[in-house]
């Protein structure tokens, strides 16, 4: 944010031609308490990039830093160091957010106003006429399942149900942009296999979609990229797909055979020189690869997982 | 009823002899500056001097660049529907409640009998609805930013194409329109209120035997009498009480006459008054400044009776228009050296001069009675002098062929004093229309609710919503008391300052005599810290907007015209207020975390 700043923006706004959607320079965040003294050090020098068209995710234990680093690129928070660039401006220009859509960690929602007023006022924010805010609403508030509650106060809604109608909202000005902070938690089964239908769906329009979840399977499912996060480090980045691939595992997905064809299974990998790790339903390899990552990361402070 | 002097300037008097315009732009440049630093101050401990700095200049930078031309109108009234929803939803309307309950309450305890119960229900109405709005407009302004802030309501809004400046000025907007509302169903509810308070009739009761004169029946705490004028048979008015005659009706059927009464007339009504400038003359009749009886008040001037002590109104724009009968209004007050006949009250004379001096009328006495308004009609045929030759004149043609009249008043009684102030002798140039001058007594209180709407809001956008109410509550005392602080630090008070007062209290000398403390040092020094902190508290009362003069009530109730150029000042004074506390809170908000 000085004179060396200038240069940054124009190498970001070159690389808007690139297709880099997000871009984050060396960002990094100290909470500070009132009187100004360190309070936590959140997040240190964070590189990523988000690619169009891509899921970017986002993951991390608790207190990692996920939700802080989703702040710094909205501008909601101001960066200690670094930059972020999104659609390559500035992450405080407001600009910006005409194409993003942004659902909270939690869905900060007036309450005491029904959804279809939700979603009629935050359509005005985006100077949306009004026929076509009239007609997005019905068709958002019908896709997200709120079609009975439409007219009830958001303070009487349930968890999920306010998450569903904060994933409307975040949808309003249809947005290139989507950043969502753990989009399923909160959800029924079926909410949360609709709410990833929906990401895969929109990815498949074009759009990209940045989101952080603590649940694996859900990051496994639909995301192209991740980036692990442990106490404001970065930890891996890389394609979801290879970075599970490394390991040299076989699983079997089988349906209908008996304990002896399981048995005789066993017995081949073991006759052709496998060895069998473990029979029982299988466990997501997300989780381990994380697990991995948190366990090592606290035993090798500063280290990039894998690098030995 | 006390008008000031600064309350009768015109408009553009005040704007740019008056230095209303000046200090306006002084307030914003002073203002803006001390926004800067402390914005500064902030930034440069946060990121060191030099990138403070360039974070301080960005935000000015952006605002004319960025947010201004980009804000968007539709964006603020989509805030404001929002404030309304949010108000409505909150159940603000509670506040109606309490006002009609306070409303009916207070019909047991208003006095009916008062002397003058237009003027009493009237000021009720008015204080409490002020009292009411501004009570709501601080609720509703210091604690809706904060809370969005804290349930972190604002972080969805803030990640929306919205500016500050949107945020700020919808909520201002918004919560004027839920308060007007209010204020348009408190005045609806008021008008009833005086009206079913104030409306009555009598009956005709003990008609004298030749039907010339009677009495009303006793209705509403009074009773009229009437005579009839022998010339003029069809038509009486009765005698005036309470502030207010009626209309006597007479017909005749079946050679029985019979009197109706109509309603109460002269009750509400809205003087349009034409003000001259006064000066005094001493005992030998020189230019002098009045005297001072003695009363901590300086707001008056005495005139000694029976000498050729005068006060002389100089009056501009005396033209036919005024009217045949040239009604003069006095509220002199009378102080009395000794008792004398309080039942006639103390004397006085009037004489109308044209301002070359040639040209005077002769002597119009006047009595002051008590607590009493006067009014004198002066008939436009008078008898008079022109270079002490006597003749009859004509008011328009002979004393103010060029429009200026001087009015001269003098105490006819040895030893008793008369005082005045400008205001206190006024010529009556017709009526304005009482629902009018109401109508712009509401304006005052509307102002009054903008601008600590703009405050709450103001301060709001960085401290929390406690915190926000009291510096707004601050703000509003002091510019309710900012009249005496700016007494006492031009040390026109009586009594000193607060150290010097302090110190009166406790050695228990009154506030006429001089502190003595047997140490010209000591004294000295004490009034120059007094002096010191008044002085400031009086800069500060220059800077915050001064309540009393916005309330225009009193006006209402004493049924004088409030002056457009009030209202013309008052309505400037606002939209200052407003441009100001929208950039301060543009300011503060634009370098907040949003979610920190
Ligand atoms: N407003 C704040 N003030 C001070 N510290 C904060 C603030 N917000 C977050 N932190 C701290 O910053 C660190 C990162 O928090 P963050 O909310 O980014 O974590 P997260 O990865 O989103 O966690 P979760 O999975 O629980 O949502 C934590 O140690 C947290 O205590
Ligand atoms: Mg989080």
């Amino acid at each position: 944010m000085s004179a060396v700043a200038t240069a940054d923006q124009k190498s970001a706004s070159q690389a808007q031609d690139t297709d880099v959607i997000i871009e984050t320079r060396n960002l990094g965040k100290v909470y500070r308490d009132f009187w100004g003294r360190k309070k936590v050090n959140a997040l240190k020098a964070l590189d990523i990039e988000v690619k169009k068209g891509e899921i970017f995710g986002l993951l991390g234990p608790n207190g990692s830093g996920k939700s802080t680093t989703i702040k710094l690129i909205q501008g909601l928070l101001f960066p200690t160091s670094g930059r972020a660039f999104v659609f390559g401006k500035d992450a405080r220009d407001v600009s910006k957010n005409e194409r993003i859509g942004y659902l909270p960690e939690e869905s900060y929602l007036y309450k005491f106003l029904n959804a279809e007023e939700t979603l009629d006022f935050y359509g005005r924010l985006f100077d949306i006429p009004a026929s076509t805010r009239r007609q997005r609403t019905d068709q958002l508030i019908k896709m997200v399942g709120l079609d009975r509650a439409r007219r009830r106060q958001l303070r009487e809604y349930s968890k999920g149900m306010t998450r569903r109608i904060g994933l409307a909202q975040a949808l309003i000005n249809e947005p290139d942009l989507l950043i969502l902070d753990e989009p399923t938690t909160g959800l029924d089964p079926i909410g949360s296999r609709e709410m990833k239908d929906l990401i895969l769906r929109l990815r498949d329009e074009g759009k990209t979609i940045l989101m952080c979840s603590h649940q694996l399977a859900d990051v496994q499912d639909v995301c192209d990229r991740v980036a692990i996060l442990h106490q404001g480090e970065l930890r891996e980045l890389g394609r979801v797909d290879s970075l599970l691939k490394v390991r040299d595992v076989t699983e079997v997905h089988a349906k209908g055979i008996s304990e002896e064809v399981k048995q005789k299974i066993v017995d081949l990998i073991k006759n052709s020189g496998g060895e069998v790790m473990s029979v029982d339903n299988p466990t997501t390899t997300m989780e381990e690869l994380f697990l991995d990552i948190v366990r090592e990361s606290e035993q090798r402070p500063g280290a990039r997982f894998g690098s030995k | 009823m006390r008008i000031e002097r600064e309350r009768m300037w015109g408009f553009f008097e005040w704007l740019f002899q008056q230095g209303g315009l000046l200090s306006g732009v002084l307030l914003v440049v002073l203002l803006s500056a001390l926004a800067f630093t402390v914005c500064y101050l902030v930034a440069m401990a946060r990121y060191g001097p030099g990138e403070g700095f360039y974070v301080v200049t960005r935000v000015i930078y952006e605002l004319f660049a960025r947010d201004l031309p980009n804000t968007s109108c539709k964006r603020i009234f989509a805030f404001a529907k929002l404030a309304f929803q949010e108000a409505i939803r909150r159940k603000v309307l509670a506040v109606m409640a309490v006002f009609i309950v306070a409303l009916l309450f207070a019909g047991w305890f208003l006095d009916p009998n008062a002397d003058y119960p237009a003027k009493l229900y009237i000021s009720f109405v008015l204080t409490g609805t002020n009292y009411m709005v501004l009570l709501l407009g601080l609720f509703l302004s210091c604690f809706s930013l904060p809370a969005d802030i804290k349930n972190k309501t604002v972080q969805t809004i803030v990640t929306k194409p919205v500016r500050s400046t949107e945020i700020v000025l919808g909520r201002v907007l918004g919560f004027t329109f839920v308060g007007t509302v209010l204020l348009v169903l408190m005045g609806l509810l008021s008008y009833v209120f005086v009206d079913r308070g104030l409306r009555h009739t009598h009956e005709a009761e003990e008609i004298a035997a030749d039907g010339m004169s009677g009495t009303t029946s006793f209705d509403s705490h009074h009773a009229h009498t009437f005579n009839v004028n022998p010339n003029a048979v069809k038509e009486a008015a009765t005698d005036e009480k309470k502030g207010h005659r009626h209309f006597v009706e007479i017909t005749e059927v079946n050679g029985q006459r019979v009197y109706s009464i109509g309603p109460a007339e002269g009750m509400l009504e809205a003087k349009i008054p034409v003000f001259g400038s006064l000066k005094f003359t001493d005992r030998e009749g020189k230019e002098a400044d009045g005297l001072n009886v003695g009363y901590e008040s300086n707001y008056q001037k005495y005139i000694e009776g029976g000498t050729l002590c005068s006060a002389i109104w100089s009056f501009n724009g005396i033209t036919e228009s005024l009217g045949d009968e040239l009604p003069i209004e006095l509220t002199l007050k009378a102080f009395r050296t000794y008792k004398g006949d309080i039942v006639t009250g103390v004397q006085g004379t009037i004489i109308l001069r044209s301002s070359n001096g040639r040209v005077e009328s002769e002597r119009i006495p006047f009595v002051i009675k008590e607590f009493a308004v006067d009014e004198r009609r002066v008939n436009r045929k008078l008898k008079g002098t022109v270079d002490q030759v006597p003749k009859e004149l004509d008011l328009y043609k002979d004393i103010a062929p060029d429009g200026k009249m001087e009015v001269i008043v003098r105490c006819s009684d040895k030893g008793q004093y008369f005082g005045m102030s400008q205001a206190d002798l006024f010529l009556r140039a017709g009526q304005n229309s009482f629902a009018w001058n109401m109508f712009k007594g509401y304006l005052g209180i509307w102002l009054q609710m903008l601008i600590i709407i703009c405050f709450g809001v103001m301060f709001s956008t960085f401290l929390s919503g406690p915190v926000a109410m009291i510096a707004t509550m601050t703000c509003l005392a002091i510019g309710f008391f900012g009249g005496i602080a700016e007494e006492v630090a031009r040390g026109t008070t009586p009594g000193g300052g607060p150290v010097e007062s302090m110190i009166r209290m406790a050695n228990q000398a009154g506030a006429m005599v001089d502190l003595d403390l047997g140490n010209d040092v000591l004294e000295k020094s004490i009034q120059g810290v007094d002096t010191g902190i008044m002085g400031a508290l009086y800069l500060l009362t220059m800077g915050l907007p001064s309540f009393n003069d916005l309330n225009t009530s009193e006006f209402v109730a004493y049924g004088v015209n409030i002056f457009e150029g009030l209202v013309a000042r008052h309505m400037t004074m606002a939209l200052g207020y407003f441009v100001l506390t929208a950039i301060v809170g543009y300011f503060f908000l634009k370098t907040r975390e949003m979610a920190a």
